[in-house]
């Protein structure tokens, strides 16, 4: 028994009939998709929705195509399906966390964007273009400091030295199996003397933790609602992004964040990749693909959700060019650190089983 | 002697398509299997059985008592709240209180996990309506921590267990003659003296039943550890989970599946044993 | 008058029982209750218990349902009926196949019966992360177009401990005499089957079909797994909105899901029970 409600292929034509009417208008902006689709995964966040708002919305009207958007789970939950479906991809563009790229890179499920086509990477900073081999264009900046109670803290703290001042039952930390836990470990490393990469000592320190930690973030929502409550007093590496209505709002929330800590901040660059087998058109799924590093669109993502802009052009309102929560690409030479894909690849298993055995 | 209606023949096509509804899930098994003993991580390719050679570490044997003893617990505690529950639920005369009592003890299993941790963290967090309540009435100075710990992870075993415990229950408990009852109690029986003669040895089917399939999952439960536990408290759904994302390992998943899947096997299969022993032994 | 499980009067044993009793009561709702009463909150983000009530988060999820995103491949119309036509094909099939089943175990042979119980308990035992990529990973290299079917076979196999064990325990307390003295009445053992023991397990057979719809309507691992953008389900609708943020307006619409199931329950209850009454 097939049983596809026809009720989203009425919608499909009428948008169709819709775009032809309007057709003029998309004349003049250059391209015309009318009556085609892309589909494409993204997170389920907020920052999914972000990307519905602020790219999928606009590129329909530009263009006439019609993006259909499925968001659901996070990089490795997106990466988990991808992989199992081998062959039989669904979707034409996917955005998430360079590790995923890297990961399906590496299974050869990826094509290889005609850079060519995309002609906004011009103004992209030249470090974040691309990765995975050539199969992931760079798309934002996620980054990660330190997350503190407004109440506890008149001012930000300035070294992630202030954990370990926590008082019992009032800390979080990253989940293990998140990037952020590795970020952690590497700012203990820091905050030690080290470079980053001295371990050993790092896990040390952190074991003094231990009995400090009230949970593992591996809900955002909840942490907030902690926060909201008193509950929390800091904690980290984090990310901001989680939390742009809760920040803008720190009566409420009791929520600060900060990048400026002597041990530095973490810099990931997150892609946009297409499968081999994607079912829509070469031609779309790129002008999708150039839309999202667009100067305007770069801006208004990185106010909505607290990313880096990657395009060095990004039009910033002046309120986010204020903001301490938004990473400009001219901050991240001094302080950011942006950890080698290899490097992590290489530490990630171990760190990630010695971080859960010292502190869970 | 054949207490049955059923010839064999008939009996097999009773079964069969029960048996071909779970054709599928058997099948899966299989894969699981035979996913545990692939020689990759990521897909099945040749023959090894380091997933499982690589699980033996005091860590994973940690989480395996700890699933085991938090499984245990929780379904002991599900059950005595099962077993007045399924009385009041059979003694109630009013449809609207019965049909009432069943949906709130179904509430458990249709509401999204994340939401009901939501709302345990707003009555037991440490800044929760209990933790403000004690404060303030100058009991505690110190918040509980109740939640994100093994304590929050029993909770929530214990709520999302109990509707599987209840309705099994019941079901006995309609079945017990009242002449039985009635019998017992003009014979000046107390209630207690009723309870443990008549009811719980005539319930005592159901109850293992219903702690079996508690027990199986609590065992293999990972969202509560997940959400109640704030990831401290490792149980094997939770390693699981995490070595299908994002360690991708997912030889070594299937490996510790298969782990959990014997031992709950082996415990459901001894309490079987034990609780015929004890039949038999009333018996003769 | 019934005797015996809970006296009106007598000590001890009545408090023990009650007290037990209110405690899986308040475990089991409290956490809907806490969320029931923030989603009437007035305000943005307020600490419990609200200290303004509103129904500003229903109108916003009715505008959520009204002017729903076209784009959008999890439209909540689609998918809240695919998810009604998924549990009500499970419930119907698990059902029709677990009631012969019971009956062929209660009246066989004990050994038999323990180790079907045992086997029938499985789909509760593995993690469902696993089974779900087991499932995918079945499905996509067997390649076949299995349309809404992705979802409900595997569902299938995971309400079958639930609806098995519920005919079993009403199966427990129907003795072979009524059948046999049926049967020397000159009935033929299906029809002795059909008419006598099938409407004593009735109550047995309604909490399985009502569990068999609970689990797959609100199913998420598995279907996490299985689902395409062309074939979603409620729960997967839900969790693309509650996985980030708490807001209000998740927990009124919660408080939707939980009519939804409510109704769900309370139909299936009314044309089930409604003819014999036994529920």
């Amino acid at each position: 028994m097939n049983s596809k409600f026809t009720r989203r292929g009425f919608l499909q034509t009428s948008a169709a009939a819709g775009a032809v009417l309007s057709a003029p208008a998309i004349a003049r902006a250059g391209q015309n998709f009318s009556g085609k689709e892309i589909r494409l995964l993204t997170w389920s966040d907020n920052t999914g929705l972000a990307i519905l708002e602020n790219i999928a919305k606009p590129f329909e009207e530009k263009t006439g195509a019609k993006v259909i958007a499925d968001r659901t789970g996070s990089t490795s939950e997106m990466v988990a399906k991808l992989r199992a479906s081998g062959g039989r991809a669904q979707y034409d563009v996917i955005t998430l966390a360079g590790v995923g790229a890297v990961e399906l890179a590496g299974d050869g499920l990826l094509a290889q964007p005609d850079l060519n086509k995309l002609p906004n990477l011009t103004d992209v900073d030249p470090r974040f273009r691309t990765g995975a081999d050539g199969h992931g264009i760079g798309y934002l900046l996620w980054t990660g400091g330190l997350i503190y109670n407004t109440k506890t803290f008149k001012e930000a703290p300035k070294s992630y030295a202030e954990m370990w001042d926590a008082q019992p039952g009032r800390l979080f930390m990253p989940p293990a199996t998140w990037t952020d836990a590795l970020d952690t470990v590497y700012a203990t490393g820091k905050m030690l003397g080290g470079d980053g990469t001295n371990s050993d000592e790092a896990f040390a320190k952190l074991a003094e933790l231990r009995r400090n930690i009230l949970t593992f973030g591996e809900n955002p929502g909840q942490l907030s609602e902690l926060f909201r409550s008193d509950a929390l007093d800091i904690g980290g590496v984090y990310a901001p992004a989680f939390f742009a209505k809760e920040l803008a709002n720190p009566e409420q929330s009791n929520m600060g964040a900060t990048y400026d800590v002597d041990e530095g901040f973490f810099a990931d660059l997150m892609y946009t990749i297409m499968p081999k087998s994607k079912p829509g058109e070469d031609d779309v799924v790129h002008a999708f693909i150039n839309y999202t590093l667009d100067a305007d669109v770069q801006g208004v993502m990185a106010e909505a959700v607290l990313n880096g802009p990657i395009n060095q052009k990004a039009v910033m309102s002046d309120a986010a060019k204020a903001s301490p929560f938004i990473i400009k690409p001219e901050q991240l030479s001094d302080k950011a650190v942006v950890h080698d894909k290899n490097f992590i690849a290489d530490v990630r298993e171990g760190w990630i089983q010695t971080y859960q055995q010292t502190l869970s | 002697m054949s207490n049955s209606t059923l010839t064999r023949k008939q009996a097999l096509a009773f079964a069969a398509p029960a048996f071909i509804a779970i054709l599928p899930f058997f099948v899966a098994c299989l894969y699981i299997l035979r996913f545990s003993l692939s020689g990759e991580q990521g897909r099945i390719e040749g023959f090894s059985i380091d997933a499982y050679r690589n699980l033996m570490t005091p860590f994973f044997g940690r989480s395996v008592w700890l699933t085991l003893r938090l499984a245990f617990f929780a379904t002991v505690i599900a059950l005595m709240m099962a077993v007045p529950l399924a009385f009041l639920l059979t003694t109630l005369k009013r449809p609207v209180a019965r049909r009432t009592l069943t949906v709130i003890i179904l509430l458990p299993m249709i509401l999204n996990l994340l939401v009901q941790a939501y709302g345990w963290i707003l009555l037991l967090g440490p800044s929760g309506a209990l933790n403000t309540v004690l404060r303030n009435l100058g009991i505690i100075d110190r918040p509980l921590f109740l939640l994100f710990n093994e304590t929050g992870v029993l909770l929530g075993l214990i709520q999302t267990s109990l509707p599987l415990a209840v309705f099994p229950i019941v079901s006995a408990v309609r079945a017990i003659s009242q002449e039985h009852l009635e019998a017992a109690s003009s014979l000046g029986a107390s209630n207690w003296r009723i309870f443990r003669d008549v009811t719980l040895p005539l319930l005592r089917p159901a109850l293992l039943g219903a702690a079996s399939i508690c027990f199986a999952f609590n065992a293999s439960a990972f969202a509560v550890p997940l959400l109640l536990g704030g990831r401290r408290v490792q149980m094997m759904g939770v390693a699981i989970r995490d070595m299908i994302s994002p360690l991708f390992n997912w030889s070594g998943a299937a490996a510790a599946g298969m782990i959990l899947i014997v031992m709950t096997l082996f415990l459901m299969i001894f309490s079987a044993w034990l609780v015929r022993l004890t039949t038999e032994k009333t018996k003769g | 008058m019934r005797v015996g499980l809970l006296p009106a009067q007598g000590g001890s044993y009545r408090w023990v029982m009650l007290t037990l009793a209110t405690m899986g009561i308040l475990i089991s709702a409290l956490p809907v209750a806490v969320v029931t009463l923030m989603s009437f909150s007035a305000a943005e983000t307020s600490g419990f218990p609200p200290s303004e009530f509103s129904l500003r988060w229903y109108g916003e999820v009715a505008r959520m349902f009204s002017n729903e995103d076209a784009s959008s491949a999890q439209s909540v119309v689609d998918s809240t009926l695919t998810s009604l036509l998924v549990a009500v094909i499970v419930m119907m099939i698990s059902t029709v196949v677990c009631v012969p089943l019971a009956y062929a175990l209660a009246r066989g042979e004990r050994r038999i019966r323990a180790g079907m119980e045992l086997l029938f308990t499985l789909p509760l035992v593995f993690p469902l992360v696993m089974l779900g990529i087991a499932f995918l990973l079945i499905a996509e290299g067997l390649a076949w177009e299995l349309g809404i079917w992705r979802i409900i076979i595997p569902h299938i196999a995971l309400v079958l401990p639930f609806v098995l064990r519920n005919c079993l325990s009403a199966m427990g307390g129907i003795s072979v005499e009524l059948e046999e003295a049926a049967i020397s009445l000159g009935a033929p053992p299906l029809r002795a089957i059909w008419d006598i023991v099938v409407p004593l397990m009735k109550a047995g057979i309604l909490a399985g079909l009502i569990f068999a719809l609970i689990i797959s309507f609100n199913e998420f691992t598995i279907t996490f797994f299985m689902y395409t953008i062309d074939v979603s389900t409620l729960p997967i609708w839900m969790y693309s909105r509650t996985v980030s943020s708490l807001d209000p307006s998740t927990l009124a619409l919660s408080v939707y899901i939980i009519a939804a199931d409510v109704i769900l329950i309370l139909l299936v209850d009314k044309l089930i029970a409604g003819r014999a009454n036994l529920f």
